[in-house]
């Protein structure tokens, strides 16, 4: 009999709370912007920093440096004077010089110039393609029929055959290389996009944009593309390091740029009958080569996992 | 509920019939000669079990999925197979969705304020920058949603919230139809009885017309003024909310209403779930169809069935 009494109490002591309705609707969360947590993120992590810095020094000076030190593989001022052949590195020749009396820092950076060119610029190339048609594809049911045919013929065709090919058709210079690169690569960044696409193609969202109208281009910027960044960042930073490598490699097998510019490839290519007798000659270009993939690619990854929002915060 | 002979038509199925192909020989027949009309002004709910085909009804109303026979009719204009442009921009502006789950149906990347503009967008639906985000301050407002909310993220939200943005999304098309798919079996139990009001509150406002699909009994109950029960792809029973109810007559709706759990544990415990026999296979045959029974209610059943539907009826309605 004691719940009675308890029960009848119950109203006096408690009392309605009122509360504002407005106010219980508002987010107290501070804004979110996504690139202001991208950046956020990628500069969370110590090593970021100093190795961006380190990356845009590098790009910077190999774009520059060439420009002041005038080297050219065409002319070689010190061939007749022996005594600027084959000397170590030291004060005056931060590199040493090679078997023509040339600066091998000089020569360095002048490979490494082109190099870094022909990846950007090739790499941009084969995203703004292989973005635009993969997305295509993967939304047209009708336009995958055919161009999964045209992938299955394409990306069985040898690569280094289709570059042999080509660069003989086209001759050897910093267009034609970029040319190669572009059409050995698109179809697999369309590909990869195509896939992507497929993937996030039918969730409800998207049902929802249909639904309202939305038109496929609209679709393809508004929805489909943003979830994309993230992929597609961490595809550009391994594209560009491997570009450069791809650069160097045909370049070392004669297939790339011809004799008349500068390429780390064919330096190395030069360099490595010295790798016994005068081992810098050949171990400088290759380091720098090295520092300069596995930096922009170490960068290229920290902002790929920035720019995956599941990492803010 | 005034009777449903004499009011506009709306939206109605005649034969429909959706397959999807599953790659071998026979194709899957998710909805089999659907025959319904929804009357201007009402809540038309679609129940049924998991896989029995109403959330595909649905999205062949939204020309999400196509119809494999039939057709379907808005106002009298054929909206199912291809249309002109001008057609088919009626038929988005005139019939809207309410999603499901709302966490995979807005766009995670985008602001409330693009995802509420995106049919304005679309169309053109508006004079100027100013006049479109008073129109969306405006949505906002009508579903209990702030204006500052427009530069937020989806993510940021509640449920609950996001329900909202989702109905406002569809509102600000000024539809005449919207198209209800399980709006609030994602929701938390909570929140509920928000959403519901929320829409019933803007039917009343705007004289809109729901399809509302759904499984929940007692939300059906709450909010359709009519309910179709659908059974393996096909519509079994048809009548107004309280005569359903009140005389269920297909044996698949008495064993549906008797799974509905009570909320008083004494009652709870006496009740005793009927198991439909015949689950499994399919009841159908040419001397079966869509007869009325009673006033505006009709059951899928033969001559037979019918005679013996309107008996069990009568008796019930004599007790």
């Amino acid at each position: 009999m004691m719940e009675r009494p308890m029960e009848d109490n119950l109203d006096n002591l408690f009392e309605f709370a009122e509360f504002d309705e407005k106010e219980s609707e508002h987010i107290a969360a501070p804004r979110y912007s996504y690139w202001k947590s991208v950046w956020r993120t990628f500069v969370r992590s110590k090593v970021t920093i100093p190795l961006t810095i380190f990356v845009i020094a590098l790009v910077l000076f190999a774009l520059i440096q060439p420009m002041y030190s005038g080297y050219s593989p065409t002319v070689a001022p010190n061939i007749n004077n022996s005594d600027m052949k084959y000397l170590s590195p030291s004060r005056e020749h931060i590199f040493g010089t090679d078997n023509i009396g040339n600066e091998v820092w000089d020569v360095v950076w002048a490979g490494a110039r082109n190099s870094i060119i022909v990846s950007f610029v090739s790499t941009t190339i084969i995203m703004v393609v292989g973005i635009l048609v993969g997305a295509l594809w993967g939304f047209s049911k009708k336009m995958d029929k055919w161009m999964i045919e045209v992938y299955n013929v394409v990306s069985n065709v040898p690569y280094l055959l289709l570059a042999m090919i080509l660069s003989y058709v086209l001759g050897a210079g910093l267009g034609s290389l970029i040319f190669v690169m572009v059409c050995i690569d698109w179809i697999f960044v369309a590909y990869f996009i195509r896939t992507q696409v497929m993937i996030i193609r039918d969730r409800e969202y998207n049902m929802a944009s249909k639904c309202l109208g939305t038109k496929t281009f609209t679709m393809i910027v508004k929805n489909i593309l943003p979830y994309l960044v993230s992929v597609i960042v961490t595809y550009i930073s391994r594209e560009i390091p491997l570009l450069i490598s791809y650069e160097v490699f045909l370049s070392y097998l004669g297939l790339g740029l011809g004799t008349n510019y500068a390429s780390l490839g064919r330096t190395i290519s030069q360099y490595k009958s010295f790798m016994t007798g005068y081992p810098h000659l050949f171990w400088i270009p290759v380091l720098v080569l090295a520092a300069i993939a596995i930096s922009l690619y170490v960068v290229g990854q920290k902002l790929a996992d920035a720019t995956d929002p599941r990492t803010h915060r | 509920m005034s009777p449903t002979i004499d009011r506009e038509v709306l939206l109605s199925l005649r034969n429909v019939e959706i397959s999807f192909d599953n790659g071998g020989k026979k194709k899957f027949k998710a909805v089999q000669d659907a025959n319904f009309d929804i009357y201007k002004g009402e809540t038309f709910a679609l129940v049924g079990e998991s896989g029995s085909g109403k959330t595909t009804i649905g999205r062949a109303i939204m020309r999400i999925n196509e119809l494999s026979d039939g057709e379907i009719t808005f106002e009298g204009k054929r909206i199912s197979g291809s249309l002109s442009k001008q057609e088919d921009t009626d038929v988005i502006r005139n019939i809207q969705m309410i999603f499901q789950d709302p966490a995979a149906s807005l766009n995670e990347r985008a602001t409330i304020e693009y995802c509420i503009s995106e049919g304005l967008y679309n169309f053109h639906l508006y004079r100027d920058e100013e006049d479109r985000i008073a129109k969306v301050d405006r949505a906002l407002e009508e579903v209990g949603l702030l204006p500052e909310h427009k530069s937020r993220y989806p993510h940021e939200f509640s449920g609950g919230q996001r329900q909202r943005v989702g109905i406002a999304r569809a509102l600000i098309m000024e539809p005449k139809l919207v198209v209800a798919d399980e709006p609030i079996s994602a929701l938390d139990v909570s929140i509920r009885a928000q959403v519901l009001n929320l829409m019933n509150k803007l039917k009343n406002e705007k004289g809109l017309t729901y399809l509302f699909i759904a499984h929940d009994l007692s939300v059906v109950r709450f909010i359709a003024d009519r309910i179709a029960v659908i059974h393996l792809g096909r519509i079994v029973e048809i009548a107004e909310t309280e005569e359903l109810f009140a005389y269920p007559l297909h044996p698949y709706t008495i064993s549906l209403l008797s799974a509905v759990p009570m909320p008083d544990p004494i009652i709870e415990k006496q009740r005793e779930p009927i198991v439909y026999a015949d689950a499994t296979e399919e009841k159908t045959g040419p001397d079966y169809a869509m007869r009325e029974i009673r006033r505006g209610h009709y059951v899928y059943c033969t001559p037979e069935q019918a005679a013996k539907y309107a008996e069990n009826a009568e008796k019930a309605n004599a007790q």
